[in-house]
């Protein structure tokens, strides 16, 4: 079934009488366990289209429909990473992850949080708090929370963009892995052009609030940052966004 | 100076290589956040003696007034008198009678106000018509002192515990709906997202998001508010009781027994002092989560 974007529309302000939009005619069609990354510069409105997806915001024109249905409010078929992990600061790790499987009265809660806290390697850490744990611990924790009710999507906003340099490398890895394991759809924003290239499989480049480009990126995973082919994509990416910049910038010396 | 100073650093370093290998064998690693824990014991400790020096340096100046005759022994009784003004209560029996009705009063005055004030807390801070029917008034009615109403509530409520109960558990209510509808307000909003995405209801997000978060909040304003609790509470008894602390210092001034002023002083203190402890460890039992990973801003 998958996620149908149709000519979504968005504005939040209106200039000289017309709607301003942040996004703009977008449209997409995602397979069911796709993994697309979200790419272009801050105030693309990548966000934005992310905060549609989750149901915070709701379409001036347009529809996104999900399985079948329009999407109209949050709900638990769509897990959401934050920036910021967002976990409960009053709950232990294993309280976080159980959270959103209490909610369901899912019989299977204790056995489904301990697969879970395997599954991200915190077993040592299940009764810590979230203010004990490093960056990369509480993204990990956030990821399985927002997988434990079993989602259809999950939905990612820069969820490494808080991680030092080399917390994120590994968690990229980590990330592959865990979307290998459980066949979710993952939409991924990200500024990071090789973190687009190396986790997606589809790259949408959204530049002024349309989709510039919709490239699919076809290398073998695991993939390697050094190997040619991925520094074309990289390249050829890192072009599509900088042109925007040349034309402003002409725009301003006029 | 700048010679010695030089020379000093590298006797250091000359002397270092020697000592190093006994220094490690000898000293066991003892991380910080143990001696951490030792020393907040010492500071206990001294604290507890802080208030043992002050009753000896209190007891002392009586006594150099007895001997020198500065001023009138009368008006400042020594600690033992106050002692011996207590076992003369608790002979009588009217000890336990005062501090039970003082105490009976504040907990049901105090725990009353808190009640009231999360119901219309919550209502303030979770609906916007509440909001805008409400406020008003308190913001108008709220900055009045609470003692300003005192013959009021006699008035209204007659001479007997309800006045007294009513004035508390306004005096309480007044400062706890601050903080309630600050807590409720201060709630992240990317928490309340996520449980909507992990699929709670309205209903849901209140018990176990806002009001978890707003949890801290609500206690810090009732430690604040404690205070004020206490003074409305002392006031009410000095003015139509028959009973209760504030009263003994009422009737002790009429009578001027320095020292039944001093014992009912000393007990408001104390009763005031185990009930902000008791406060203290509650919080402290309930809100782990917030202390766990703290520590000082600078390791000493």
């Amino acid at each position: 079934m998958g996620t149908v974007i149709e000519y979504l529309h968005k504005a939040f302000d209106i200039v000289d009488g017309e709607p301003k939009f942040v996004l703009e005619d977008v449209n997409l069609k995602v397979q069911d366990g796709e993994f697309i990354c979200i790419l272009g510069k801050s105030g693309c409105g990548k966000s934005t289209l992310l905060n549609l997806l989750a149901g915070y915001l709701k379409p001036d024109k347009g529809r996104i429909v999900l399985n079948g249905e329009e999407i109209d409010g949050p709900s638990a078929d769509r897990g959401v990473v934050f920036q910021q992990h967002a976990l409960f600061p009053w709950y232990t790790v294993r309280e976080n992850i159980e959270f959103g499987l209490r909610l369901q009265k899912r019989q299977d809660t204790k056995e489904m949080a301990t697969k879970l806290i395997e599954m991200i390697g915190l077993q040592d850490y299940e009764h810590a708090y979230p203010v004990e744990l490093s960056g990369g611990m509480a993204q990990r924790v956030g990821i399985a929370r927002a997988l434990a009710p079993d989602p259809a999507v999950l939905l990612m906003d820069e969820p490494l963009g808080a991680l030092d340099a080399l917390t994120r490398e590994a968690m990229r890895q980590e990330l592959i892995r865990i979307w290998q394991l459980s066949g979710k759809t993952i939409f991924f924003i990200t500024h990071s052009v090789p973190e687009a290239v190396y986790l997606a499989d589809r790259v949408v480049i959204l530049k002024e609030g349309r989709v510039e480009a919709d490239v699919a990126i076809d290398l073998p995973r695991p993939r390697n940052m050094r190997d040619k082919a991925f520094q074309d994509y990289v390249d050829s990416f890192a072009r599509m966004i900088a042109e925007t910049e040349t034309e402003e910038r002409a725009v301003c010396a006029e | 100076m700048c010679r010695m100073k030089d020379m000093s650093y590298v006797d250091e370093l000359y002397i270092a290589p020697c000592v190093q290998g006994d220094l490690l064998e000898e000293e066991e690693i003892v991380p910080r956040k143990y001696e951490e824990a030792r020393r907040a014991k010492v500071d206990k400790f001294y604290k507890a003696l802080a208030l043992f020096y002050f009753f000896c340096i209190w007891e002392f100046i009586s006594y150099l007034n007895v001997r020198g005759g500065w001023f009138n022994p009368v008006f400042l009784p020594s600690p033992v008198t106050v002692v011996e003004t207590a076992y003369e209560y608790l002979l009588n029996g009217t000890l336990v009678l005062h501090i039970g009705m003082s105490f009976y009063r504040m907990i049901l005055g105090f725990l009353l106000g808190v009640a009231g004030a999360l119901v219309v807390g919550i209502m303030i801070a979770m609906s916007r018509t509440w909001d805008n029917l409400l406020s008003p008034i308190i913001n108008m009615v709220g900055p009045i002192p609470v003692f300003a109403f005192l013959p009021m509530f006699l008035i209204w409520f007659g001479i007997g515990e309800a006045s007294k109960i009513a004035l508390i558990a306004y005096a309480t209510f007044v400062p706890m709906l601050i903080y309630i509808i600050g807590g409720i307000r201060e709630t992240d909003p990317l928490l309340i997202r996520s449980a909507k995405s992990l699929g709670a209801t309205s209903f849901q997000i209140f018990t176990k998001v806002i009001l978890n978060s707003a949890m801290p909040k609500i206690f810090e304003g009732m430690k604040m508010s404690l205070a004020l609790t206490f003074s409305a509470l002392v006031v009410a008894e000095m003015m139509g009781a028959s009973s209760g602390l504030g009263y003994i210092i009422v009737n002790a001034k009429n009578w001027f027994k320095m020292a039944d002023m001093f014992l009912a002083a000393t007990l408001i203190g104390l009763e005031y002092t185990l009930f902000y402890a008791f406060l203290t460890l509650v919080e402290r039992r309930l809100f782990r989560w917030k202390m766990a990973g703290s520590s000082n801003a600078v390791e000493k």
